[in-house]
């Protein structure tokens, strides 16, 4: 039997060729299917897989363990896993910090899987992401009967009684979601919305109303104390945890920040790894559809500034006057060198005036533009459908923590509210003194379709077509002067005014998407202690949930934002270097830094806060000496695509091969090799 | 000692607290006996050698426990003193004194041990003091700051440095982490002042006391130039000594109302990241008895108590009301010092350890700063009768430049003169020669570590004796409540009216007013049981001679309250049905009682 050789060989170099290729080029797909939520055991369960399969960029690490045995997890991506120094810089992502936002941990599956997927965004950075931040409170979304709950596990005594945990909400119609219990009462505040019964909104005596019900939560009074499930089990949310702006003494907040395990560690873990250089929050709120909000009170007014004695004595100043910012900065920039750029923060820092509590004007800036970039992505990718607002950002989040106490862009993500509903126009302005001036075949003109809206938006029983009144009118038994009289005198239709338009947005996005089952229907109950009730009202998850069906679409069309906030990430790099040959073997030398990419380094935040450190510019040879300049040089401040020079006056007898080394641990990096050859030739 | 000296070390050069000198006996290590002695200061082996020593001597009524490890790996200890056959720890009225929290500070540890010296070896001694012991329960941190004292007494330093906690910080923002710190050139153990010879110097030598330097007058010639404290440029910056290691202040790193170190110096880069403070955070949690805390710095000669920040509103009034009876007559034990408020007549720190007792724990606390310099005078009957108060360099209104730029001022002087004829001179190092590597010759002398903020220790048995008796009488005022069941009458058809007192002889409630606005925790239980009666009603009686009861709408059987200091509280139930009842009155800070009556 002849061998065919060149087959054989064929085949040899084929697979020779494609072996190395089958061998590691692919990493192994996440293959995350996103047509159901995910339970944080399944959640921690692909992170640990991923990180298995791809251990060459991939590592998991566990920050904390919570109250309620489970775990806090973050998975790091990137070139640099397993070193403790990294030179890349990276991003934080913290999905779903105070738990109760199941679509924010989905968001983080997605991104994930695409950090896998795609070498490219993963090659000069690390990626930091925490899928669950608020593991305990998760888990609601998966339990029954289900509830919203931001509390960690840990056991707390919210009502100070004897016990603990031992008063929460109830399942009482046995229908698996807590809702609300309605009872009438003398001295209820509520009463059903005219237009839409199943909503409620308070009364209003100024108009006459008369309020009905006292709302509870579904639940008994378990420990007989009066008060209804005011002591369920937990805990801390771990989203409002973080130390700026934190409130004390507040329910759910924590007895101060940083007391539970999931936010200690991570203050930790972020302290650990300098190379941070941005952090981005998936939640319910939204930093890049409107820029952080201002408008709070700040603890120093900076309208009426008290200079302290010694600084006012040293800098000629009064200090038995206040001044406005505004007076501060214009003597002082008389102080300072000419080209020296003196902000805002750097003069409330030196004086002391307390912590900021409002983003920094410069900051604003940024964000603004963001904003509009992120309106015209959100376009691009088909999301710009009005929906209700993202909510507000919260005192003691992670958020704020990081763009106020870290000094990095800090942004925030929301993936879903519902639609805004739909505003009812009314049809032509059908009062009746309009329909009373058109001639009866003007009216007849209108058309069957608007005919029938008419009927509708005015109330008309519901047997009555347009067909038929079009028919009365032409055998005259109808005048438009009569259907005007009858107007009159129906009953004004009931409208919905007063209900809240969040719920009714909610309302609508139910009956439209979910056959209605959002809301649940108020029927009665025997209540132990509260006699009649009527159990009903919106089950919980729907502000910021949506159903599984679309979670696919919506974290394809938005997460991959995220790649465009990355790439806005500083970056410095030494545009210009020059050597002047000033004789005799002195040589000036002048290195241009410029930060190439779009946000500034460090925030004005990071300015304020101090905690952000220089650009470090080393200068290197060997035999050289240093006549002017320090070996390190620093340039503390570059604004995107701003450019800073530092210069040296250098002696050296024989050629020298300079080395200059530009450094900071949350930036990228560069070097440059200068040669130098003395005598008149001057330097390459 | 809370004052903010170092940050004006930094801002200039010229330095008023220097401190260096050959070692003297009375500060080196020393064989540790029991009981212990109090006329030399111990380093961090000494103290824990001493709980140890302390611990295996008096077995019974003591308690040793490791809280934790520092940043360097030493260990922190606390000491329990409680008698378990009184009951147990967490059932009586805790007392806590720590010291040392800033590492320079270090005679408040001495203040501990002898605490616990004086409780353990006077007990069944003394009467009052065995009352004490069997009814309270102490918990002694002497040293928390173990690393800082360590390096304080072993290596060079001056008075007012090793304050920090040893957790690495770029202080000069030049991307590198604690690279220049000062040296001790000469080797004596501390860090003094370099002078040169200089004719355009801004000093002279005086012409009473060749150690002490003055301003020249304007045109006058001068003698020296004044070079910083002793060291060397590190980093080759161009600054001095300028990235000591740290700095973080463990009193300000505490969780209430932390700030972060822009608005707070010293703050840290978040609550409780220092290891050492997050250990005791976390073993003084499981210790929900502690009603009364005692922290101890230097110096000055003051009895703090909070707020510790303006902004935060003042405490109330009844609260105030106990700080003040326990403040003023610590005043007259401990005679020249003052009880102050620490935010007014001091200055605003966030994150500190007594704020943080207070709010997020419910207890009473104090902040002893010992020391005051006045007690170094060298004055005839007549001059200290003619003397002037002291000028307070922290108060801003008290802002004397003349004072603070110059040298040597009059108490330099007199301090001197002290240490002349009360320590033979050796509290200050004479100026002498050396060879620097940058400046050439200069000179270096100054104050030795071991003075300025630190008493001689010929003065540390009186310090001691007299701190501890302070601690020792607010703790007897620490909520001592007892029970009595005053009336108990049939009012109608199966009906009785019992009517219950708590009473409490001492100037601390059971909770404090704070704890109780904050909603703290749970306040404190009576509880009326039987298994035949039934409580139909029940609440607090406010008016005796009307019969006005607060009735409480549901579970009458059981109530929430507090008793005042120096007061009562009354109640009132009305139950049915017969046999025993069990009334039972518990509280965090006041221990159980349990009464039993029958119907």
């Amino acid at each position: 039997m002849k061998i065919n050789c060149r087959k054989i060989v064929t085949c040899f170099f084929v697979l020779v060729l494609i072996f190395p290729l089958l061998e590691n080029a692919e990493p192994k797909k996440a293959l995350i299917s996103f047509t159901a939520y995910h339970t944080p055991s399944e959640v921690s369960g692909i992170v640990k897989d991923i990180a298995a399969a791809n251990s060459s960029f991939a590592k998991m690490h566990t920050l904390a363990a919570t109250p309620g045995k489970n775990e806090m997890v973050i998975l790091e991506l990137g070139p640099e896993v397993g070193q403790t120094k990294k030179k890349l810089p990276a991003v934080l992502v913290a999905a779903n910090m105070h738990g109760n936002v199941p679509i924010s941990t989905e968001a983080a599956l997605s991104l994930i899987q695409q950090i896998v997927d795609q070498a490219d965004v993963r090659k000069d950075k690390t990626w930091y992401i925490i899928p669950i931040g608020n593991p305990d409170a998760a888990w609601n979304y998966f339990k029954k009967p289900l509830k919203t709950d931001t509390r960690n596990s840990r056991p707390y005594n919210d009502d100070k009684d004897d016990r603990i945990d031992e008063d929460g909400t109830d399942d009482l119609d046995g229908n698996g979601i807590i809702t609300t219990m309605r009872v009438k009462s003398p001295n209820g505040q509520w009463m059903p919305v005219e237009g839409e019964p199943r909503l409620m909104k308070r009364a209003d005596w100024i108009k006459g109303e008369k309020g009905v019900y006292k709302l509870y939560t579904e639940g008994i009074d378990n420990d007989e104390d009066g008060e209804y499930n005011e002591d369920g089990p937990g805990g801390v949310n771990i989203g409002i945890n973080f130390p700026h702006l934190f409130h004390f003494f507040t329910a759910t907040g924590g007895t101060w920040a940083g007391s539970e395990a999931e936010t200690y560690n991570l203050f930790k873990f972020v302290f650990q790894h300098p190379e941070i250089a941005m952090t981005i929050s998936f939640g319910d709120d939204n930093f890049c559809l409107n820029p952080p909000r201002s408008g709070r009170r700040e603890t120093g007014d900076y309208s009426k500034i008290k200079i302290p004695k010694f600084i006012a004595s040293e800098f000629g100043y009064d200090a038995d006057k206040t001044y406005t910012m505004e007076e501060i900065m214009e003597k002082a920039k008389e102080m300072v060198p000419p080209d020296f750029e003196l902000t805002e923060s750097m003069v409330a820092g030196f004086l002391g005036l307390g912590a900021a509590a409002n983003p920094q004007p410069e900051d604003l800036k940024f964000y603004t533009e963001i904003s509009d970039q992120y309106k015209e992505f959100l376009k691009k990718n088909k999301m710009e459908q009005k929906r209700l607002d993202p909510a507000e950002d919260k005192d003691g989040s992670f958020e704020l923590w990081s763009y106020y106490q870290l000094g990095v862009p800090s942004f925030a993500l929301d993936f879903w509210t519902p639609p805004k509903p739909e505003e009812k126009k009314e049809e032509g302005g059908f009062t009746p003194d309009k329909l009373e001036a058109m001639s009866n075949d003007d009216f007849i003109a209108l058309g069957e379709e608007k005919i029938d809206a008419f009927l509708k938006s005015s109330g008309a029983p519901g047997g009555i077509k347009a067909k038929m009144i079009i028919e009365m009118v032409k055998s005259g038994q109808m005048t438009t002067k009569k259907m005007a009289e009858m107007m009159r005198q129906m009953p004004k239709p009931k409208s919905s005014e007063g209900a809240d338009q969040n719920e009714k947005a909610i309302l609508q996005f139910s009956d439209k998407e979910l056959q209605g089952k959002g809301f649940v229907d108020w029927k009665t109950f025997k209540h132990p202690t509260l006699g009649e009730v009527e159990i009903g009202g919106f089950a919980p998850f729907l502000n910021n949930t949506p159903p599984a069906s679309l979670l696919d679409s919506l974290l394809k069309s938005q997460t991959p934002w995220v790649f465009e906030l990355a790439k806005k990430l500083p970056c410095m790099k030494i545009a210009k270097t020059e050597v002047k040959n000033l004789e005799s073997g002195i040589y000036r030398v002048k290195v241009w830094v410029e930060n190439t990419g779009y946000l500034p380094y460090p925030t004005a935040m990071g300015e304020r806060n101090q905690q952000i450190p220089p650009v470090v510019i080393t200068l290197k040879g060997e035999g050289i000496k240093i006549i002017d300049g320090k070996p390190r040089s620093f340039i503390s401040k570059l604004r995107g695509h701003d450019a800073g020079m530092v210069q040296w006056l250098i002696h050296t007898a024989k050629p020298v091969q300079l080395h200059i080394d530009v450094s900071t641990p949350s930036a990228w990096s560069d070097t440059k090799t200068i040669s130098i050859e003395p005598g008149p030739g001057g330097a390459k | 000692m809370k004052k903010v000296i170092l940050f004006l070390s930094i801002l200039f050069t010229v330095v008023f607290v220097p401190v260096s000198g050959q070692a003297v006996n009375l500060y080196e290590q020393h064989e540790v006996t029991v009981p212990l002695r109090f006329d030399y200061y111990y380093t961090y082996e000494m103290i824990n050698d001493a709980l140890k020593k302390l611990h295996a001597a008096y077995p019974q009524l003591t308690q040793l426990d490791l809280v934790g490890k520092s940043e360097e790996g030493r260990d922190i200890y606390c000491m329990t003193v409680n008698n378990p056959k009184t009951g147990n720890k967490l059932d009586k009225p805790g007392i806590y004194v720590d010291a040392n929290i800033h590492g320079n500070e270090i005679q408040g540890s001495e203040v501990a041990l002898y605490l616990l010296d004086y409780l353990l070896d006077n007990y069944g001694k003394i009467k009052e003091i065995t009352r004490l012991v069997d009814s309270k329960c102490f918990y002694v941190i002497p040293c928390v700051n173990v690393d800082g004292r360590y390096h304080f007494m072993k290596e060079g330093n001056y008075s007012s440095s090793a304050r920090t906690i040893l957790a690495p910080r770029d202080d000069d923002n030049d991307g590198l982490v604690d690279e220049d710190t000062f040296d001790d050139l000469d080797g004596d153990g501390n860090i003094c002042q370099m002078r040169k010879k200089d004719p355009f110097g801004q000093f002279k030598t005086d012409a009473d006391d060749p150690r002490v330097l003055v301003r020249i007058k304007p045109g006058e010639k001068g003698e020296w130039a004044m070079l910083g404290m002793e060291g060397i440029d590190n980093d080759g910056d161009g600054r001095v000594n300028e990235d000591e290691p740290g700095y973080l202040d463990g009193n300000r790193n505490w969780g209430y109302d932390w700030q972060p170190p822009y608005v707070q110096l010293g703050a840290g880069n978040y609550p409780l990241s220092a290891v050492g403070l997050k250990s005791m955070a976390d073993y003084i949690g499981k210790l929900p008895n502690i009603c009364m805390v005692w922290a101890f710095h230097n110096y000055g000669g003051m009895i703090l108590r909070g707020p510790s920040t303006k902004v935060q509103g003042e405490y109330p009034r009844s609260d105030i009301e106990v700080y003040d009876y326990l403040g003023k007559q610590a005043e007259r034990i401990t005679p020249g010092y003052r009880y102050i408020i620490s935010w007014k007549d001091l200055y605003t720190t966030y994150g500190d350890f007594s704020e943080w007792m207070v709010m997020t724990h419910g207890a009473y606390s104090f902040v002893g700063e010992l020391f005051a310099t006045s007690s170094e005078t060298f004055k005839t009957y007549e001059e200290s009768k003619k003397a002037k108060p002291e000028a307070d360099f922290d108060k801003e209104d008290d802002y004397d430049a003349e004072a603070m730029f110059s040298m040597y001022n009059e108490k330099d002087r007199e301090q001197l003169k002290f240490n002349d004829h009360l320590a033979q001179g050796e509290m200050f190092v004479n100026w002498k020669p050396y060879k620097h590597p940058t400046y050439g010759d200069i000179e270096i002398g100054g104050w030795i570590k071991y003075s300025s903020r630190i008493s001689h220790p010929f003065m540390l048995k009186d310090l001691v004796h007299r701190n501890a008796s302070a601690i020792i009488f607010s703790a007897k005022h620490t909520p001592e409540a007892s029970m009595d069941i005053f009336d108990k009458q049939k009012v109608g058809e199966n009906l009785y009216r019992i009517r219950v007192r708590l009473s409490n002889t001492k100037a601390m409630p059971s909770m404090s007013y704070q704890a109780q606005k904050n909603k703290l925790y749970p306040k404190d239980i009576l509880k009326v049981s039987g298994p035949g009666i039934k409580v139909i009603a029940g609440g607090e009686l406010t008016d005796i001679h009307r019969d006005r009861v607060l009735y409480k709408e549901y579970k009458p059987d059981v109530q929430f309250l507090a008793v005042p200091g120096f007061g009562k509280i009354e109640y009132q139930f009305l139950v049915s049905g017969t046999g025993s009842i069990q009334i039972e009155y518990s509280s965090r800070h006041a221990g159980r009682i349990v009464k039993n009556i029958q119907l």
